[in-house]
């Protein structure tokens, strides 16, 4: 009773704590064609779907991408024309999933989706994105369809590299030999991404253990029990933040902190997380990011700062999925800017997304590419912090990942000319 | 009565060719997705009233019925080359032997005791699916693999989501017919004679439990079709969708709509998946739909027993005979 009561306390305050993102330095953001005029012409529709229901808040991302394009619009638009954004939200619902994303591209007719971010809708809809042709430049993706479809491409790594990400670093730094994935038991995104962890276990002579828990009825005590049981020294929380912050708890409760080796995907990485963990966790837990340190100085990060900070709505979580969202839109609106604004329909945007090949942002370990391909995972590349003093601070700069999940990517980057 | 049944027949068919014919001509994608689910829900909630109507009996389990079609379905998709309708059939014929199944320990029980073991059926099967996951195209009597989904098949007469809403609306009307024709016929004495008094029922010559399995595996069969058809049209299913309270809230609505008649069936699966679809449509919490749920239950229950279709059915009844 303790632990669930502590778990919804953690899960309230997560919502409550958001990310700060760097401060803005006093300038006006930059967006699209910086004119500083609002932009007139006929819209352009564009849509977004999130999932934000328990047990976790993936609205980030499109968060990120509307602050941007209400950017792009009060400075000329693409060329003259004002974007639409239209969100939906599949509440974790993969029936509502399939409905808004029909309303979406057959009914409002949208030219392309950006800043998805869910853990259903991209699972549902993936036929219709490819029988439609039409893309999606996903932000917070943690489903393999995301990764493994012909139109959707996400900025964000998802679970898989994120994680292999975190595991390289705790068997290179931290000395790890057997982990346990702890996950949630959906094939498509616990068990996906655990198995390519204990693959990758595997692959360097060591151990890795599934550990996967029904995400309707989270018991948070038997898995961390499961995992001591196990006999494992790392413990990798393949989990959106909310139920691993829930985990922690129950093993600073316990005293496990010393037990093992702590390491995460990105999920935790959030400034709020800080003041619910406390000092306990101060240099024990690490964490992979997918994209750069919220308070980084590179051109994009700051100008997202400013972004969100002019152009946000009260409420909008200002998250890597955030940054993922603001990228991602900015790559379409660098995209879309190229094309004639006349001649700006479905199967323009289409063809100018899939032609996006090496676009560069400090956001981004390496350059991100979409091409014409049955599968996409442009961003597998991250950085490895250690949650310290209620902060984070950086122990490993950009490092890439080896996995045999990567070998149509590399081959794809190969031919792209792409490193 | 028989007057009043045929009108209600020919009404029913009218309004099922009406809507095959223009719904999916004037209604937007988005809400040919939206009556596809309705209907497949008012498929399954026909099961539902099918029992409490015709028996007293209240079966809090039927969306964990629904999620065994829908399993099957997916198995037989994935596992073998079968024609989709026959998988749809085949999915429905199975779930109802398993709906029979589940049914003969409780058919001692009545009123809230058989609801709750019925409950725990759903509750059974929510860990179930949770445990086992649905199959996904992968090896192995369960058929899950750790990836992604392969894809699931519909009718080649049924590939885009009109056709498909059309193929649906055929198959709810077809089991219209199939719990019509059960009512008119012995099967539907039965029934009547042991919800008035089982021992009377024995007395004359009935195998009452024979008759209650019967209800129960039709109801199945329902409910199976309906979860087979729910897989087709979703393109996957997901074991977060088929919770046991989920039950709770179907059989609600079939009370709320009306268990006594065709368009009761309806009726629930309108308020079940179109209110929610609309409230999210108009930027308002779908959530709004169950403090709606509630009051209408009060309602159906002090005032109008035989629900929003009784009602519409008996003013026009009344309107007839006022002329």
């Amino acid at each position: 009773m303790k632990t669930t009561l502590l778990f919804a306390a953690t899960l309230m305050a997560g919502a409550a704590f958001m990310a700060e993102p760097a401060k803005a330095d006093g300038h006006a953001p930059v967006c699209g064609l910086n004119t500083g005029t609002a932009a007139t012409g006929d819209p352009i529709k564009v849509g977004g779907i999130n999932g934000n229901a328990p047990p976790g808040d993936f609205s980030g991302g499109t968060d990120g991408a509307a602050a941007y394009f209400d950017c792009v619009n009060a400075n000329g638009g693409v060329n003259g024309r004002p974007i639409e954004y239209i969100v939906e939200n599949d509440q974790w619902n993969p029936e509502l999933a399939g409905q808004v994303a029909t309303k979406l591209v057959k009914d409002e007719n949208v030219v392309a989706l950006v800043g998805n971010g869910s853990v259903v809708e991209m699972a549902v809809n993936a036929p219709l994105y490819a029988s439609e042709d039409v893309m999606v430049m996903a932000s917070g993706c943690a489903i393999s369809e995301c990764y493994e479809s012909s139109h959707i491409v996400s900025t964000n790594q998802g679970p898989l590299p994120s994680g292999i990400g975190a595991l390289k670093f705790a068997i290179e730094e931290l000395g790890a030999t057997n982990a346990a994935c702890i996950g949630f038991n959906i094939p498509n995104n616990g068990g996906w991404a655990c198995d390519w962890m204990n693959e990758y276990m595997e692959s360097k002579g060591l151990q890795g253990t599934s550990i996967l828990m029904d995400p309707t009825a989270v018991d948070l005590n038997s898995v961390y029990l499961q995992a001591l049981a196990e006999g494992v020294d790392t413990i990798l929380l393949m989990l959106p933040a909310g139920p691993a912050i829930g985990l922690l708890k129950v093993a600073e409760e316990q005293g496990g902190r010393d037990l093992f080796k702590w390491v995460s995907p990105t999920p935790l990485y959030e400034p709020g997380v800080g003041e619910i963990l406390g000092e306990y966790w101060s240099e024990n837990l690490y964490i992979n990011i997918e994209l750069n340190e919220f308070d980084s100085e590179g051109a994009d990060n700051q100008n997202w700062a400013k972004v969100v900070e002019a152009y946000g709505q009260d409420g909008d979580r200002q998250d890597t999925f955030s940054q993922s969202g603001y990228i991602s839109a900015k790559f379409f609106v660098d995209a879309l800017l190229k094309l004639d604004p006349a001649t700006i329909d479905r199967p323009t945007v289409t063809k100018a997304i899939q032609g996006i090949v090496g676009a560069e942002s400090d956001l981004l370990c390496k350059p991100y590419y979409v091409g014409e391909a049955d599968r996409h995972m442009p961003n597998h590349a991250g950085r490895m912090v250690v949650f310290k003093d209620g902060g984070f601070e950086l122990v490993r700069d950009c490092y890439d990942i080896d996995t045999n999940y990567l070998d149509p990517i590399r081959a794809q980057e190969a031919a792209l000319g792409l490193k | 009565m028989q007057l009043l049944t045929h009108k209600s027949t020919l009404v029913g068919l009218v309004a099922l060719l009406l809507a095959v014919i223009l719904l999916p001509m004037f209604a937007g994608a988005l809400w040919v997705k939206v009556l596809t689910s309705a209907a497949i829900f008012a498929l399954a909630a026909s099961g539902v009233s099918l029992v409490y109507a015709q028996l007293g009996l209240i079966n809090l389990a039927q969306i964990a019925l629904i999620g065994i079609g829908g399993w099957i379905a997916l198995r037989l998709n994935y596992g073998t080359a079968l024609p989709v309708t026959l998988i749809v059939l085949g999915s429905g014929i199975l779930t109802g032997l398993i709906g029979a199944l589940f049914a003969l320990p409780a058919l001692r029980m009545r009123g809230l005791y058989l609801a709750l073991v019925t409950l725990m059926v759903a509750a059974l099967f929510q860990i179930m699916f949770n445990a086992f996951q649905f199959p996904n195209g992968g090896e192995g009597f369960w058929g899950v693999a750790q990836k992604s989904a392969a894809s699931i098949r519909r009718p080649a007469f049924a590939e885009t989501d009109e056709a498909y809403f059309r193929y649906v609306l055929i198959a709810l009307g077809l089991s219209f017919a199939l719990i019509g024709l059960h009512k008119a016929g012995r099967p539907g004495r039965a029934w009547a004679m042991t919800r008035q008094s089982e021992a009377n029922a024995m007395a004359a010559g009935i195998n009452v439990t024979f008759y209650k399995l019967w209800a129960f595996a039709l109801s199945g069969l329902l409910a199976g079709i309906a979860g087979a058809l729910l897989a087709g049209a979703l393109g996957q299913l997901d074991a977060r969708s088929f919770l046991a309270g989920e039950g709770i809230l179907l059989f609600a609505l079939a009370v709320v709509g009306g268990a006594f008649s065709w368009l009761g069936a309806v009726f629930a699966g309108l308020l079940y998946k179109l209110l929610p679809a609309l409230f999210n449509d108009w930027g308002l919490s779908a959530d709004i739909a169950l403090i709606i749920f509630g009051g209408a239950l009060m309602h159906a229950i002090m005032t109008a027993p035989h629900g929003i279709a009784g009602q519409i059915l008996g003013a026009f009844n009344k309107e007839k005979s006022d002329d």
